[in-house]
């Protein structure tokens, strides 16, 4: 009796646990069985914030010289953001580069900025860069010296 | 090719199949001892490179690894008999991470990073890890993760962060095949994937280093529970503390509950963790990288125990219930004593961790599932254990 009871318990978990991941899955915005274009595409109800981030990263890979300076943030009303999240997504998506903290775009001085930046959203508003490259998930700068 | 680079460290776990409690086993919980062993094993060798200075070249680290499969022995292996019900679980997890479901942010943040630039620098890059603006990649965290993906990075030449993900499957898959290897209770092998593959796709941790933690401490406590394998139960705890800091309070916890059950001797089987640990603490303290592992003397926040062990306890309800529920009708418990004792331990340790912070809610919030999972599978050790009329105490 007691293992008939044991094995239907464990039955029935076994069945509503799949069940319950596959309502979160679900939950987890359509499309459901398309190839996703990144791999934070569908892990939560709202869009990732690093979503659009790895996209644009994507798109400016090429257009930087590798060993070259650069930092990402995202840009809100023309500044920049002070964010660690965009900035640890870019070390892992720009390997062949100098990432550095947002900060380093701040500097008084034309010749002290970092290089290049990754503006993600809005245009980025600094009189140290000039836009090079733009794209539906932000801009690409490079320091006008 | 990243994934089946990971794969081929199985060859450094070929020993096991020559030890006796790993020949009583059927033959897919044989290849999957042998893949944790191996993966425990080549993460050392790579550990060891780093130290002395050889770089990670293919054949540099092919060396070993021919070496290492030359211990593997033939011979035949126990029937397990088919248990379909355990790929639905495992095809689950593969359709989430496939379509980016489950996926941690820490991938993304630091595991990726880390070990991209390991793979490039072909070693452990200290100087990336001193980087004072990289600080938030946690320098000191252990690094056999890290060592896993540079070494498929190795393999493919180049980081694969859609092959990082993959590799949950085939950890869940390796836990899985293991704990029925030493059991040999189907029914509580499927519990304890439903329970994997929901844990962790709830708690998005795929790709980071949680799945591989849940598979040595599923093979520890098996390995201790069923066959009192100090062997093997000291690699996969070695693999532990070479995986998570929470690894290390694991083995802490296992070590109390060896000592009060007086099962076998602590010693043979907490020697080799010990070691390991110790000299990645010593690395790291030589190379300047220490926090983790340095932040003893912060503050408990008491105030706060009402607040975490409601919110800690509330977080995981359905997979409480389906650990306990059919631990509650076995009888041997005595056999399951180790297993249990190691549950409540580590259910203390996560209280403890979270009364560090002042205002722990989002921390809870954010890791209570993944971290309670470690209790979660104590617990289907436990009630596989009790529910066996076959007393090896």
């Amino acid at each position: 009796m007691r293992e008939r009871l044991q094995k239907a318990v464990i039955v029935t978990a076994s069945l509503l646990l799949p069940l319950a991941l596959i309502q979160r899955f679900y939950e987890r915005r359509p499309p459901y069985f398309a190839a996703p274009r990144t791999i934070v595409d569908h892990v939560d109800r709202i869009e990732h914030s690093q979503r659009q981030t790895i996209l644009l990263l994507d798109e400016v890979r090429p257009l930087i010289p590798r060993g070259a300076q650069v930092t990402c943030f995202r840009v809100i009303n023309g500044k920049r953001e002070s964010d660690n999240s965009n900035y640890l997504t870019a070390v892992g998506q720009l390997p062949h580069h100098v990432v550095l903290p947002p900060f380093a775009a701040d500097s008084l001085s034309k010749s002290e900025v970092v290089e290049y930046v990754v503006a993600i959203g809005e245009p980025f508003n600094s009189p140290a860069y000039k836009v090079i490259a733009g794209f539906p998930e932000g801009f690409l700068y490079r320091a006008d010296r | 090719m990243f994934v089946a680079g990971v794969l081929l460290m199985t060859l450094f776990g070929a020993f096991t199949w020559r030890m006796e409690s790993v020949r009583r086993m059927d033959l897919a919980a044989r290849v999957a001892i042998a893949f944790a062993c191996g993966v425990v094993v080549g993460g050392v060798v790579m550990f060891a490179y780093s130290v002395i200075g050889i770089p990670w070249q293919r054949w540099t680290l092919a060396i070993p690894l021919v070496l290492a499969a030359a211990l593997w022995r033939r011979d035949a292996a126990r029937p397990a008999g088919g248990t379909p019900a355990l790929l639905i679980f495992v095809l689950l997890t593969i359709y989430g991470v496939a379509t980016a479901r489950e996926t941690t942010g820490d991938l993304l943040y630091f595991w990726g990073p880390k070990a991209q630039r390991f793979f490039l620098e072909s070693r452990i890059d200290v100087g990336f890890l001193q980087f004072p603006h990289y600080y938030l990649m946690h320098p000191d965290y252990p690094p056999l993760q890290t060592l896993i993906y540079s070494w498929g990075a190795i393999a493919a030449h180049r980081f694969s962060w859609w092959g990082a993900l993959y590799l949950t499957p085939v950890f869940l898959l390796a836990s899985v095949l293991v704990f029925r290897g030493y059991s040999r209770n189907k029914g509580f092998a499927i519990l304890l994937a439903a329970v994997l593959a929901y844990g962790i796709g709830s708690a998005r941790s795929a790709g980071g280093a949680d799945p591989l933690l849940y598979l040595f401490e599923v093979i520890a406590l098996c390995a201790l529970t069923f066959d009192d394998d100090s062997a093997i139960a000291s690699i996969a705890l070695t693999g532990a503390v070479l995986t998570k800091v929470e690894g290390a309070a694991f083995a802490i916890v296992v070590l109390v509950a060896l000592v009060i059950t007086r099962r076998i001797r602590a010693l043979k089987v907490f020697a080799a963790p010990a070691l390991a640990l110790g000299a990645w603490i010593l690395f790291a303290k030589h190379h300047g990288l220490l926090d983790a592992y340095a932040r003893g003397k912060s503050t408990l926040h008491f105030e706060q125990l009402g607040m975490v062990v409601k919110r800690t306890l509330g977080a995981f309800i359905l997979p409480w219930i389906a650990a306990i529920a059919p631990l509650t009708l076995g009888r041997n418990w005595k056999r399951a004593a180790l297993p249990l004792l190691v549950a409540a331990g580590t259910l203390a340790y996560t209280i403890f961790f979270y009364l560090h912070e002042a205002d722990p809610a989002f921390w809870i919030k954010t890791s209570a599932e993944r971290v309670l999972l470690t209790t979660v599978i104590a617990l289907i050790v436990a009630g596989a254990a009790a529910s066996s009329d076959e007393n090896v105490c």
